[in-house]
């Protein structure tokens, strides 16, 4: 599963930045749930197929349905620049039969590491 | 998903839709010949649609003569074109009123010219959704000229109590502009008997034209001086701008598909009748307010609005995914947020923002039922909402 384009965007009341991305395929029952590992999930999973959304606070949210193909990203404005190619990774790397999540983790940190850098100074 | 569901539409605070085919049609006619407009042209092969939107306006909202209903680009224009000229014609250092219910479309003018020194600034409370007369009167000074407020909020769906309001401020010689962006075409308006100094309206709410147009009515041309100078088509000799109306603030050329829409869009309004819109919108808000109340983890911000807005909050989500869930798995389009009237939704909710679910004439029964039953839906799935991290 890949982005395939932006579709939508808008700069948000809340100060983040909105965009909303077309996918490849529609996004897979697992999907949330191995996001999971990268920080909080929440669901409404009795809703249409299952509404799930996913929030890594200073980095991103996204909100999307299971089965749907079009997601919902919030970016925190400040550092979109440094997070977005993690996002699109997200995407990419993940494998329905199972997903290798070292390399994710190693960039995860790389990247947290120059967020925090960037918006608290350490 | 959201793709293959049909649209219910319930955003029409926004902007209203579907348009009647009257209006459709006006829009494509008017395109298809030159445009006529009176002393800018020897043409008159096409309608002067202009001035049939100025008699149509007129009509619906007893506004008298016709051309004091002024044309501009929507109901923020017309805010800033009265608030400046006001400002223009009278002199800065006064004291003005607003309120708390109002949108951007009216605080950001108020604020900016209180940022540059050239006005002193109350903003009113509200009690119960309105302004109290009583508070308004508490607040005049000796110094207060002018008072701009909204005829309806675009939030709670409350009327304000102008009648009585503008009493108070005439007693006092205030200036008083009424913002009717949300009930112009919703409840009739009698400016004949309102006693309002000038009433704002937009062409793309509840009159169902489209966007690009709104305008102003305005009762006695010396209160307000023009802050826009140019072409009117007529005096052309004269360097300076008429002193008549509406060339005192026209200037340029008009919205000629626009003013199209407008007309045909409050011909259609008129020959509904008032009335009958009032009545069918107050009978479907009451119905979804009386089904929206029945879950114990939504909040309804206005139990018994007078115009066709509902706004509430689910316990437990987000407003903002509310309106990511009813666009996605229901197809209704809704609005989330502040609604551009952040003053309101400090005093009701935090500064969080609601969802707000607006209707129009189109509205059937059934997508009622629908929207309150996929609100429901979501409130009671939003105990079962799971996290992880």
């Amino acid at each position: 599963m890949r982005i395939v384009r932006s579709v939508r965007h808008k700069s948000c009341a809340d100060g983040s930045f909105m965009k909303e991305f077309l996918l490849s395929t529609p996004i897979p029952e697992g999907f949330f749930a191995y996001l999971g590992n990268f920080g909080k999930v929440e669901a409404l999973p009795n809703i249409g197929e299952g509404f799930y959304k996913f929030e890594k606070p200073d980095w991103f949210s996204i909100k999307g349905f299971t089965g749907d193909t079009t997601v919902e990203v919030r970016f925190k404005k400040e550092v979109m620049d440094l997070t977005v190619d993690f996002l699109y990774l997200l995407f990419t790397t993940y494998r329905e039969e199972g997903t290798d999540l070292r390399v994710l983790k190693q960039r995860e940190q790389a990247v947290g590491r120059r967020v925090q850098e960037h918006l608290y100074g350490r | 998903m959201a793709n293959t569901l049909p649209i219910i539409y319930l955003n029409n605070a926004a902007t209203t839709w579907p348009k009647p085919p009257e209006v459709l049609e006006v829009v494509r006619q008017s395109l298809a010949l030159p445009v006529f407009g009176s002393g800018r042209t020897t043409g008159s092969q096409g309608e002067d649609y202009i001035t049939l939107a100025r008699e149509a306006l007129s009509g619906l909202l007893n506004a008298d003569p016709p051309e004091h209903v002024v044309f501009t680009q929507n109901a923020t224009d017309s805010l800033n074109i009265l608030i400046q000229g006001f400002l223009a014609a009278n002199g800065d250092g006064c004291h003005v009123l607003t309120t708390a219910l109002d949108h951007n479309s009216v605080l950001r003018p108020l604020h900016e010219l209180e940022r540059q020194g050239r006005i002193r600034l109350t903003v009113l409370p509200f009690e119960d959704s309105a302004v109290r007369p009583e508070t308004v009167e508490a607040a005049i000074t000796p110094e207060t000229r002018l008072m701009v407020t909204a005829h309806g909020s675009n939030v709670l769906g409350s009327v304000q109590d102008v009648p009585r309001i503008g009493e108070v401020l005439h007693d006092h010689g205030v200036f008083f502009i009424v913002d009717g962006a949300q009930t112009a075409g919703h409840i009739p308006v009698d400016l004949g008997a309102l006693p309002a100094d000038a009433y704002v309206f937009t062409g793309h709410k509840g009159l169902l034209g489209i966007p690009g147009t709104g305008g102003f009515y305005l009762r006695d041309l010396e209160s307000v001086a023009p802050v826009r100078y140019g072409g009117t088509g007529t005096d052309s000799f004269s360097l300076y701008q008429p002193r008549e109306m509406p060339e005192r603030f026209e200037t340029g050329t008009h919205n000629y598909p626009g003013l199209a829409a407008l007309a045909a869009g409050a011909n259609y309004v008129a020959s509904i009748g008032m009335k009958a819109i009032a009545e069918k919108a107050e009978r479907q808000t009451a119905f979804l307010v009386r089904e929206l109340k029945e879950e114990p983890n939504v909040t309804v911000y206005n139990e018994s609005p007078s115009l066709p807005i509902v706004s509430f909050n689910i316990d437990g989500v987000e407003n903002d995914d509310v309106g990511f869930i009813l666009a996605r798995a229901y197809g209704i389009v809704a609005r989330t947020g502040l609604h551009c009237a952040p003053l309101v939704h400090r005093a009701i909710d935090g500064g969080r923002g609601s969802v707000r679910l607006s209707l129009s004439w189109f509205t059937t029964d059934e997508e009622c039922r629908t929207a309150a039953r996929a609100v429901k839906e979501i409130a009671r799935n939003a105990n079962s909402s799971v996290g992880s991290s």
